[in-house]
């Protein structure tokens, strides 16, 4: 079932090349629609109970390298799968003006390289995937992009080229140094290496998925690569691909250098803090909203960080529920500006003005906007609130001072956004520019899912955070506390 | 873009350096504030027609309150006036007509009488369609009648408005009206100002029932006479407005109120109160010029001293109209907008759905075109004001051509007013523009 989560969208990008214009988007949409109809049945096939793998699939490929194709999930990747795969959907669904075929295609290629790469439980398979989906995200911002797409590409290219060599230098360091028989992650054992090699092992995984993320300061390819991309692809950008930076550290970072990790984790945690309030700075700063949203992403994938440096069974449900949280309203606030973008002309802070206008402004977008804004700045009711409440509550009893930072964090987001949805929905409507097209239903219709959604799961938090209960349990009660192994240090 | 104005040819003057100097040399030229295009003159006559139906209604409520409400203070239905005022015999229209404008008849117009029968939701007591503002918005004009009588234009009117004359009157009607409430007698007594101010704004209320009782025959006609096809231009909707302004001009602005069976003249008509000095005048003044009787209007911000101190300053009328409701910090179209969609002609109503987002802004679009249409009548004030006081337009002295142009650039130096923000509040530079919508 897996295979096929993988396979259809790279069955859908194979077809693309073949179709009539007209077809194009139709098959694309029955791609990733089918992929992700497919990944909520698997969703809901999901024994939260259950702290083993599910949906395994195992067939061995290049033995003596330690490769094989060996897939499952947990609490911790199904519901990035099902996040991505929704993504997609919602991507191809939007792209219409993109109607390009090879758009489509790695659009479909990207979402299969993002599943494959969840979906792995082989670390080499893992960089197969992770490497893969960098080839369609680099075209797509080289070809979709604005007018500093060539610098903003090059730029991503490198910079996760360089995640991508980290980690795996560090993944085939793990497999050589143990004399593991394969890089099944069930064969990577790490308790018996040296203190130090662990501590170096993870300082390279921590900034090969750190560049991912992006942390604080290893994230300078963010703002030019989401401000340059397309819509659609800002939005899988922020909305999956960082996912694989949480993604990996959460898994291999913290799951496979447990001490090493509670070490580094007082780090990590300023680190995270740093991150926070530098977002939160940086996009108060801006006069760009898609920028603005941009540096607000830096900010709120930094509260994952801490909740992994804290390691709370808490932190942890909040971390995972935070990845899921930010992609949907990243999606959502990318998607607006987009919608604004296209229908203003403009994503200057001081050029936008009244576009709640009932009759000739954006009242639709710019009342999404405003939701977007609150369940970013974490307000409750919505998405939002749930993985910060979460990640606070579980973090702040191991690192009081980084939480409360990180809660004022969340009130610079709320000021930033306070600016943004003031100076873009209120005020007056310029007389001599209000003649913006219409947002029709079927561009209304992506935000208005996604809102449905962050509403849905901010009142009913339950849906957000049963699927990672238990891997979450999992993954802490194999790490030492990071209170205990402060106090474990010499004195 | 801007229409190129060719300067009259009989043009004995120097070019002008002055902002709106094309339009100047338009006004020059005999022609009107906005450009003279075939779009144009749809739509200022297709707003004429849309405002015309309405003002059939506002004028006959208007003569209803000024004659009869008075200064009742509970006026729960002061906006149903009886059958009497809706067969009331307008003086401009019909067989009885003391100068036949509107070839239709005298009693109030058809389309009116429908609407008010069935509205926009269907057939039900009047009352129910008030309540559910289905209806003419009298607000409207009542607010009109209250901005004239705020800016009190010094007019003879406003003189005979504070005379002991007028005050006697005023006393005997007040008396009169309250003959059986001794409470309101009382508080008449120990407040008398406060009701003579209001016995005053039933003066304005009637006075400006009286000038649209000319104004609205006048506009059924020229949209007859645009749907026949013998008027083909706005200089021609202009001259039409010139031509009627002067025909009433003379007619005697009065005020009557009806107490029981007894007739109160406050205003006589022997005074010789003229319609063009105390009703037309005053009014584009006040309302065009000046007041805020429109909802999306100018926001002045009285904390930032944005409000003028002086009251002659205060330009904040439908020239000024800004016609783009914003959220929390805007304001919806007007009332007024609201009663002339209702009776927008098809032409109209279809130039709008094509055009901006159709449907969806019409209220919008249909400010718009009324901003162009009230720039014609003031255009045809400025005309009629130009042909009253100064010379003809052909004169072959040039010291009467440049006494012309002095009027034409003082009436322009009104619109661009730095300190006030006029000269964009305006939109006179936008109504030049075609793609102005």
């Amino acid at each position: 079932m897996l295979t096929l989560l993988i396979v259809l969208p790279v069955i859908g990008a194979l077809l693309m090349p073949l179709l009539a214009e007209r077809l194009l988007r139709s098959v694309a949409l029955v791609s990733a629609g089918v992929t992700f109809a497919l990944s909520l049945a698997m969703l809901m096939q999901f024994d939260t109970q259950q702290t083993a793998l599910q949906f395994t699939e195992f067939v061995p490929w290049l033995s003596p390298l330690g490769l094989n194709y060996s897939l499952g999930v947990d609490g911790l990747s199904l519901p990035l799968i099902v996040l991505g795969t929704f993504l997609t959907l919602v991507v191809v669904f939007t792209g219409e003006k993109s109607a390009h075929r090879l758009f489509y295609a790695l659009v479909l290629l990207a979402n299969a390289g993002v599943t494959g790469a969840l979906a792995a439980q082989n670390l080499l398979l893992f960089v197969l995937f992770y490497e893969l989906e960098l080839v369609p995200f680099y075209l797509l911002i080289l070809i979709w992009g604005g007018e500093r797409r060539e610098q903003a590409a090059i730029k991503f290219l490198i910079y996760t080229a360089v995640s991508g060599i980290l980690v795996l230098a560090a993944f085939l360091a793990m497999g050589w140094l143990i004399h593991a028989p394969s890089f099944d992650y069930a064969d990577i054992q790490m308790a018996g290496l040296a203190p130090t090699t662990q501590g170096i092992l993870l300082l390279l995984l921590i900034l090969g998925f750190g560049i991912k993320m992006p942390l604080v300061p290893l994230h300078s390819w963010l703002p030019d690569a989401y401000v340059e991309a397309s819509t659609p692809t800002a939005i899988l950008l922020g909305g999956v691909l960082a996912k694989l930076g949480t993604y990996g550290l959460v898994r291999f970072a913290l799951g496979y250098f447990p001490e090493a990790w509670g070490q580094f984790s007082s780090l990590l945690a300023i680190v995270a803090a740093v991150g926070i309030t530098y977002g939160a700075l940086a996009a108060i700063a801006q006069k760009d909203i898609k920028r603005m949203v941009a540096y607000s992403s830096i900010g709120h994938m930094s509260y994952v960080l801490l909740a992994a440096a804290a390691h709370t069974h808490l932190s942890m449900v909040g971390a995972i529920a935070q990845m899921i949280s930010h992609g949907l309203i990243l999606a959502l606030l990318f998607y607006l500006v987009g919608v604004i973008e296209t229908k203003v002309g403009t994503r200057e802070l001081n050029v936008l003005n009244g576009l709640l206008n009932p009759l000739r402004g954006l009242p639709t977008t710019s009342a999404l906007l405003i939701l977007g804004g609150m369940a970013s700045a974490g307000i409750p009711g919505l998405v939002g609130f749930v993985a910060e409440f979460l990640i606070f509550q579980g973090s702040y009893g191991t690192f009081p001072i980084p939480t409360l930072i990180a809660v004022i964090g969340t009130g610079l987001t709320a000021v930033y956004f306070v600016i943004l949805i003031n100076r873009t929905c209120f005020g007056r409507l310029d007389n001599a520019t209000a003649y913006y097209p219409r947002v029709v239903w079927s561009e209304k219709m992506p935000a208005i899912v996604l809102t449905l959604l962050i509403l849905f799961l901010g009142v009913q938090p339950t849906w957000l955070v049963r699927w990672s209960e238990t891997t979450s349990a999992q993954i802490v009660a194999a790490v030492p506390s990071a209170t205990e192994i402060v106090a474990s240090l010499p004195q | 873009m801007v229409q190129a104005i060719e300067r009259p040819s009989s043009a004995k003057l120097p070019p002008l350096d002055h902002p709106l100097a094309d339009i100047i040399y338009r006004l020059e030229a005999g022609g009107a504030l906005i450009p003279d295009t075939p779009v144009n003159l749809m739509k200022i006559i297709g707003m004429y027609k849309a405002y015309s139906i309405p003002m059939d209604f506002y004028w006959r409520d208007l003569l209803y309150l000024g004659e009869r409400v008075f200064i009742n203070p509970f006026p729960f239905f002061k906006y149903f006036p009886t059958k009497e005022y809706f067969d009331l015999p307008n003086h401009y229209a019909g067989d009885t007509a003391d100068l036949r404008i509107w070839r239709g008849p005298a009693h109030a117009h058809p389309e009116l009488m429908a609407f008010i029968e069935k509205g926009e939701t269907g057939k039900m007591p009047r009352l129910l369609h008030h309540l559910w503002h289905d209806r003419i918005n009298m607000e409207f004009s009542e607010d009109l009648a209250r901005a004239m009588m705020w800016h009190r234009m010094g007019g003879e009117l406003d003189i005979y408005l504070d005379s002991e004359e007028y005050k006697a009157a005023a006393d005997k009607a007040i008396r009169a009206y309250f003959k059986r409430n001794p409470l309101m007698l009382g508080l008449y007594k120990l407040f008398p100002d406060l009701f003579l101010e209001q016995a005053r704004q039933a003066t304005y209320m009637n006075v400006l029932g009286l000038f649209w009782e000319v104004m609205a025959p006048v506009f059924f006609e020229i949209s007859d006479r645009y749907d026949e096809g013998s008027i083909t231009s706005v200089k021609d909707a202009m001259n039409f407005l010139v031509n009627g302004i002067f025909a009433v001009a003379g007619r005697p602005i009065y005020h009557h109120v009806y107490i029981d069976d007894e007739v109160h003249v406050l205003v006589p008509k022997e005074k010789g109160f003229m319609w063009l000095y105390e009703a037309a005048f005053p009014y584009v003044e006040a309302v065009f010029y000046r007041t805020a009787p429109f909802r999306g209007t100018k926001s002045y911000n009285a904390q930032a001293n944005q409000v003028p101190t002086d009251q002659v300053d205060f330009h904040y009328g439908i020239l000024f109209a800004d016609k783009f409701p914003v959220g929390t910090a805007g304001i919806p179209p007007t009332l007024l907008h609201q009663d002339m969609y209702h009776f927008l002609p098809q032409y109209l109503k279809d130039y709008f759905h094509q055009h901006c987002r159709g449907e969806d802004d019409i209220l919008v679009q249909l400010g718009i075109a009324f901003q162009h249409s009230m720039y014609t009548v003031t255009s045809a004030v400025l005309q009629a004001t130009r042909a009253a006081f100064y010379y003809p337009l052909d004169d072959p002295n040039p010291e009467h051509l440049m006494a012309n142009r002095r009027f034409f650039v003082a009436q322009m130096n009104r619109f661009i007013r730095p300190q006030y923000g006029i000269a964009e509040a305006c939109k006179i530079r936008n109504v030049q523009d075609p793609n102005y919508l």
